[in-house]
């Protein structure tokens, strides 16, 4: 076991600095490896943890919550293993915790900060239990790989099941989310938004899912949404209704970043974070009532949000002969729809390119386009929009049937090339999950 | 001219982006100077066949299809006399496996529509991938993307609605897809269907207009150009 433990983690550590030396993404390969060495690598290396282990999962904001939890125990001083690349399933995983092992098998880690891709779950629990799993919402994404999001949800109940120990931390304004934390029967810790913030950019007419009640199956009444179908909810059959929120948000101030003052139990604590976009909220609401779950006091976490630099392709900016671009990632309805509300929260003149692609972490079903409020651009301020990516043309069709004007270039770097010069000098460009990694090296490279 | 389009539960049946199907045949009406109208039915609505020209049934989940199961039995006798009597229906994925007499699934069995002489029934693995059929109906191959655990088998004297020319289709087996029964066609096919295959769209708008007002209608040419585009390149797709 000693020996095979040794090999597992200096292959991993090896394969990972070669992959990286070749310019290659070599997280996922290197916890292959170590596990095809030695099987029981995650299960060794997780029982040194020596606080806690929490886990993200969810459909959007896994990445974000979980960076920032992470950033927030270390702001306390701890020592923390962090998937902090997004490779979120059993190898990534897996990977985390190997390339941070010595030689000799030994880890020094106060937490565990992981995220999980929620099919992925059932693999990684019976290697370790998780003591936390934020929830941050469920919403439709890619159903020719994930299905539909009852399946999503069945998975997490069974992988929940393995872990009985385990507090949930859930977005309550999320009907799934909330829903699912009481019929897993396990503790839970809860945040939301409780009132009604009027000054949202949202759209009116999106898909919104769990319109029926997920205890009696009857139409469930809102009071009003945030967004998508976040909100505030209740059943007026069986009575089932959104649970008391533990962390609250209150003075919402959506300009210049993020400002607002998050209300628990026994405090209140100001917020200001140089993160845009109302989604966020969600997700520095989420990392917050975790690290609060374990008692801490996170009185240095306005200087790390404040001193946010998105760096993954998350709302990241570059300057490029004189332009602003920004780049930022959105790859199901939910996520696109708030971008497109980020979008729109700067209301200055802009240019746009939107790159589709259908590969197959991206899902090969685009028909989810048709599910994004995409006519919401027209009221934009938007002067010209290129459609990119595999499915460009699918792109086009969907602006041409909400009577908006694009132009289709299906290599990304001519795309963004044609928009960055002589026009706005304000440039987003909107990628989804296998682009993003190309597009965001390739703007890195002309960065001024 | 004027067409009113009934979008049956979309809250329930909405997987696949089937709001693209409504908003691509409301665009296509408004191109030609043609208003439409566009009726959402909730559960417990009152469907009143005679207000609208064209229906559309989409998709849903298994626990969404149960749920408007029960609902379609009230509107079960209703909906026949309409189909019989030439009205235009689209239905599609889950939609097209309602139309049927029943969708089996492990050991529950969902009462369907009785519409068109199909049955359904769930089987090991889904069908997932990108699609092309030939229809006799249209010129230009239809294609699309489906993801289906039902296999769908059409009774002998229905026609299918074309061909297999890549992917798996009706039951992954006989080499046809979807059914085409008086003024009702059936698929598998999102993606969604109706902008990338235009006749198929114009087809649908024909057939409603030429009912309502009992002439033969044709409809004025649009640019397709982009349209046409997507189609060929989604052809293209393994």
């Amino acid at each position: 076991m000693g020996i095979r433990k040794t090999l597992a983690i200096s292959s991993a550590k090896v394969i990972n600095k070669l992959c990286i030396l070749f310019g290659k993404q070599g997280v996922t390969l290197s916890g292959k490896i170590a596990q095809k060495i030695c099987p029981n690598i995650l299960s060794d290396l997780s029982s040194q943890v020596k606080k806690g282990i929490y886990v993200t999962c969810g459909t959007n904001g896994k990445t974000t919550t979980n960076n920032m939890l992470n950033s927030f125990l270390i702001d306390e001083g701890f020592k923390t293993i962090c998937n902090s690349t997004g490779s979120n399933m059993l190898n990534g995983v897996i990977a985390a915790f190997v390339l941070n092992a010595k030689i000799s098998g030994k880890i020094d880690c106060d937490y565990a900060v992981i995220e999980i891709d929620e099919a992925s779950t059932l693999r990684v629990f019976p290697y370790f239990k998780p003591d936390y799993m934020i929830l941050t919402n469920l919403f439709r994404d890619q159903l020719d790989r994930y299905g539909e999001i009852d399946l999503t949800m069945d998975i997490l109940i069974r992988a929940l099941d393995m872990c009985p120990d385990c507090t949930l931390i859930a977005n309550a304004d999320d009907v799934l989310s909330a829903s699912l934390a009481k019929k897993s029967n396990h503790k839970f810790l809860t945040f939301g938004i409780k009132n009604n913030y009027k000054d949202n950019q949202q759209s009116t007419t999106e898909i919104r899912e769990g319109a029926f009640c997920q205890f009696c199956g009857s139409r469930l009444e809102y009071d009003f949404y945030h967004f998508s179908q976040l909100g505030s909810y209740h059943c007026p059959n069986c009575g089932y209704l959104r649970p008391d929120i533990d962390f609250d948000v209150s003075n919402i101030n959506l300009k210049n970043g993020l400002k607002f003052t998050i209300q628990s139990k026994d405090e209140s604590f100001d917020i200001t974070s140089n993160y845009r976009g109302f989604y966020n909220i969600y997700n520095i609401l989420a990392a917050y009532a975790a690290a609060k779950a374990e008692g801490h006091k996170l009185t240095g976490i306005n200087k790390i949000l404040s001193d946010f630099k998105p760096e993954n392709g998350r709302m990241e900016s570059f300057k490029i002969n004189g332009c602003n671009v920004l780049l930022n990632l959105a790859k199901n309805p939910a996520g696109f729809n708030q971008n497109i509300s980020a979008v729109m929260e700067d209301d200055s003149p802009k240019d746009l390119v939107v790159v589709i692609n259908d590969n197959a972490q991206d899902g090969r079903d685009i028909s989810w386009l048709w599910d994004v409020d995409f006519e919401r651009f027209s009221g934009a301020n938007v002067e010209n929009i290129i459609v990119s990516g595999t499915r460009a043309y699918d792109m086009e069709l969907r602006f041409k049937y909400s009577d908006i004007e694009s132009k289709a270039i299906i290599d990304v770097e001519s795309a963004i090339s044609e928009l960055l010069t002589g026009h706005t000098n304000n440039l987003y460009v909107l990628v989804n999950y296998t682009a993003l990694y190309n597009t965001r090296r390739w703007l890195k490279s002309k960065e001024d | 001219m004027n067409i009113t389009i009934g979008h049956l539960y979309p809250d329930l049946l909405n997987l696949y982006g089937d709001r693209g199907n409504i908003r691509c045949l409301t665009k296509r009406l408004e191109w030609r100077g043609i208003e439409s109208n566009v009726i959402e039915y909730k559960l417990n609505d009152k469907v009143d066949f005679n207000e609208c020209d064209i229906f559309l049934l989409g998709g849903g989940s298994d626990r969404e299809q149960k749920l408007v199961c029960k609902e379609l039995f009230k509107i079960k006798k209703d909906f026949k006399k309409y189909v019989e009597d030439m009205g235009v229906v689209i239905a599609i994925c889950g939609g097209y496996q309602l139309l049927g007499s029943y969708y089996k699934m492990n050991d529950e069995k969902v009462e369907g529509l009785e519409l068109v002489d199909l049955y359904t029934e769930q089987k090991e693995g889904r069908l997932i991938g990108n699609i092309t059929i030939k229809s006799d109906l249209f010129n230009t191959p239809i294609t699309g993307f489906e993801n289906h655990g039902g296999r769908t088998y059409i009774g002998k004297d229905v026609q299918a609605l074309g061909k297999v020319i890549k992917g798996f289709g009706n039951d992954g087996e006989s080499g046809y897809e979807g059914v085409s029964y008086k003024n009702v066609i059936g698929t598998y096919l999102h993606g969604p269907l109706l902008p990338k295959n235009p006749e198929v769209s114009d087809y649908l708008l024909t057939k409603a207009l030429s009912r309502k007002y009992g002439k033969d209608i044709t409809l004025d040419p649009l640019d397709d150009m982009k349209e046409i585009r997507a189609n060929e390149y989604s052809q293209k797709l393994v």
